[in-house]
């Protein structure tokens, strides 16, 4: 967990780098202990991947802010890029590419924006209409969208850590209180 | 360095039973040259079981483009994930074939250690209701040998590879020097004593016997419960050639392991009617070598061993070579909903399930079918995967993916299935591997009986899940794909006459003394047990006996 005197809740590694990144909180890394700046300079470098693959920067920006409604905290928009990129066929990327933009239309007709500027209540009632009516049909682009973010996280550290699977226990008990 | 070329022994394979033939023949003093297929092993390096999913490309859901074009065969296996694919064969380097309606799953393992590492690590007995049962039903040929025969080689086996399980005194299912059991959780343990209290004896759940360390044993350590043993194990918890018998065969000093090594044939000696070695395949540089070893052991797995045969024209003077492929047919089965103990959960991954040993033609005879079969299984609650498409966004999701399902148990069946000559392997008169050697065409499909075997399997999970107070039982799939359970076997039985088996009862080919078959190709019916620990058992007896033979001189 990491804290800084621009920020009261402490965070996590990377959730602090991308805080950092999107705001101006750089100017707070000198309430920093040298150690831990050395670990986020390697962190730092680490995050600024190549660029995405799949994902135009408003296609990875609207997924970004996408995945963070369906579940607070996922950080999973490298992932759905590689997924498109090197595992899905071309048919389903281009399914997944040509319908993100309904997030945007859909925005508009209701507040006038795109999705990412627009309000986190309008995001939320946007998704959800769409999970509502898309239900169980798999194969449509926002089951794709919604499935690699509920999957991405729960693969993530920070997934595998909320869930109790990480770090592993070390022992067997069969009859645990949950 | 100069490279040797005559050795005592050869033997060909070093997975589950090619270990068992160095460790033997190299503690009993000859120096043996084991040849390996595929490439060597470091655990350090090799073994990813604790590498989790985030570190993963495709975070355990596998490079499916690749795995599309190289393994769409080695993918079916269930053993086959992201992290162990590396473990499973090239499909496109190693092609075979089959009928196009008679589909038969080859998994294939080419590493240092062979299946051993991606085994599922279930040891149990078999009793003379399997040695006999050839012979019983006059199915087939009588087994050479008897559970008396085996016994101590069991023993032995057992207290190296050493297994966890739970005694139980079935004379059908022996029991052995177990390590300590893994525990049943809360809902089998349920389980088990409802089943008791309805079936009794007849039917009875127990934790599974497995390879799995439960202490420490000869400089092993104990299971830390981690759960995909599939993907290696750093900490040596579970026996696998790597992690043990290939260690004790390097210790004395006589072992000389070559990877990338694919033996294409047996060199035969007309003048004395015998081998002087084999003939192999650089993997890496295509080039051909010939070694020379006083005896040969082939330990390649059940259909590469009979492949070997063939290609050498060798053995086969039964015309048995090939034919009597068997596996075990799965697919049948059930599960259920267990109402209650939602205020417990389990806590690590226990790497094991329960067993319920065979109940079927035990005592009582059953009209449809001969031989029977065993349950695997195992009770659990349902995580975050069964949640994945679950409806919502938001807190309220992430929140449904942190609650565990209710409680939920299974049986899998595994059943026997009898040997019939028409189920074999051919060798292709044009298809070739990648090093130019000659493939397999495999005809192989269930008989009426295994049939049977599936559809009981269905109706006695069902009768077990009741008599556990189940709710929403559900009863399992179709029968498996042959191949499917991965235990081929069969194709160089051994027998008591050589004009009807291909090995007498040391796993000596009948037709060249010096060639041994150890592998699972020498078994003369199937059981319904998990087979591992009989081909281990199988070989160091048989290397027992061929070391007495050669210090006898007859060998």
């Amino acid at each position: 967990m990491w804290r800084t005197r621009c920020r009261s809740e402490p965070m996590e590694r990377r959730e602090l780098i991308h805080w950092l990144v999107a705001t101006a909180g750089i100017q707070c890394l000198d309430s920093l202990a040298p150690g831990d700046l050395l670990a986020l300079g390697r962190d730092v470098h680490a995050a600024q991947q190549p660029a995405m693959r799949a994902l135009t920067s408003h296609a990875e920006r609207t997924v970004s802010a996408a995945a963070q409604q369906i579940l607070p905290g996922a950080d999973v928009t490298a992932f759905i890029d590689k997924m498109l990129a090197d595992w899905y066929t071309q048919g389903e990327r281009e399914r997944f590419l040509a319908g993100l933009p309904e997030l945007d239309t859909r925005c508009r007709a209701r507040a006038g924006q795109d999705f990412v500027t627009c309000a986190a209540a309008d995001q939320v009632a946007v998704l959800t209409a769409l999970d509502d009516e898309v239900g169980t049909a798999n194969q449509h682009w926002f089951a794709m969208l919604k499935y690699l973010t509920v999957y991405g996280w729960c693969t993530s550290e920070a997934g595998q850590r909320a869930l109790g699977l990480y770090p592993m226990a070390g022992r067997y008990d069969g009859c645990a209180p949950v | 360095m100069k490279d040797v070329t005559r050795f005592d022994a050869i033997v060909v394979g070093s997975g589950m039973t090619g270990g068992w033939a160095a460790k033997e023949l190299t503690e009993r003093g000859l120096r043996t040259l084991v040849l390996e297929a595929g490439r060597p092993i470091t655990p350090e390096r090799d073994f990813v079981e604790h590498k989790p999913p985030w570190e993963m490309p495709f975070r355990g859901l596998g490079d499916r483009r690749t795995v599309a074009q190289r393994q769409p065969m080695q993918r079916n296996s269930v053993s086959f994930d992201e992290w162990s694919h590396v473990f499973w064969t090239d499909d496109a380097d190693n092609p075979y074939s089959t009928p196009s309606d008679r589909p038969f799953h080859w998994f294939r393992a080419r590493q240092v250690g062979g299946k051993s590492t991606i085994w599922s690590r279930q040891v149990y007995r078999w009793s003379d209701l399997d040695f006999e049962a050839n012979l019983r039903d006059a199915v087939a040929i009588d087994w050479p040998i008897r559970y008396a025969d085996i016994a101590p080689w069991y023993d032995h086996v057992e207290r190296f590879i050493g297994v966890s399980g739970q005694a139980e005194g079935l004379s059908h299912l022996p029991d052995g020097p177990f390590l300590p059991p893994m525990a049943l959780n809360c809902v089998e343990q349920h389980v088990r004593e409802r089943m008791q209290e309805k079936f009794g004896r007849e039917r009875l759940l127990t934790i599974g016997r497995v390879a799995n360390l439960t202490t420490p044993h000869l400089g092993r350590a104990p299971c830390h419960y981690c759960g995909p043993c599939h993907r290696g194990c750093i900490t040596r918890s579970y026996f696998s050639s790597v992690n043990a018998t290939l260690p004790a065969a390097r210790a004395t000093g006589r072992l000389t392991l070559r990877p990338f090594s694919i033996v294409r044939s047996l060199v035969y000696d007309a003048r004395t009617g015998r081998v002087t070695g084999v003939r192999m395949i650089d993997a890496k540089t295509k080039t051909e070598r010939a070694y020379t070893a006083r005896v040969v052991f082939l330990c390649a797995s059940a259909l590469e061993s009979a492949r070997i045969l063939l290609n050498s024209g060798l053995g086969n003077s039964s015309g048995q070579v090939g034919r009597n492929i068997m596996d075990h047919i799965k697919g049948g089965g059930g599960s259920g909903q267990i109402d209650g103990w939602t205020d417990r959960r389990t806590i690590g991954d226990r790497p094991n399930g329960i067993y319920v040993p065979r109940f079927r033609n035990v005592t009582a005879r059953h009209p449809d079918f001969i031989r029977g079969y065993g349950f695997q299984g195992g009770a659990g609650r349902a995580g975050w995967s069964a949640a994945l498409r679950a409806p919502g966004i938001g807190a309220a999701l992430k929140e449904r993916l942190m609650q565990l399902g209710p409680w939920s148990m299974s049986f899998w069946g595994f059943g026997e299935m009898l040997p019939r000559e028409e189920n074999r392997a051919t060798l292709h008169p044009t298809l070739v591997d990648a090093w130019g050697i000659p493939t397999l065409h495999i005809e192989c499909q269930w008989s009426e009986n295994e049939l049977a075997i599936h559809r009981d399997m269905n109706v006695t999970a069902a009768e077990l899940l009741e008599a556990a107070g189940a709710t929403n039982i559900q009863p399992s799939g179709g029968p498996s794909t042959p191949g499917g359970t991965n235990h081929e076997m069969g194709t160089a039985r051994m027998g008591r006459d050589p004009k009807t088996s291909v090995l007498n009862g040391w796993n000596q080919l009948w037709d060249v003394p010096n060639v041994f078959v150890t592998d699972g190709a020498a078994m003369t019916s199937s059981g319904n047990q998990n087979p591992s620990l009989t081909y281990m058992a199988l070989t160091a007896r048989a290397c027992h006996y061929a070391v007495g033979q050669m210090k006898r001189g007859e060998l």
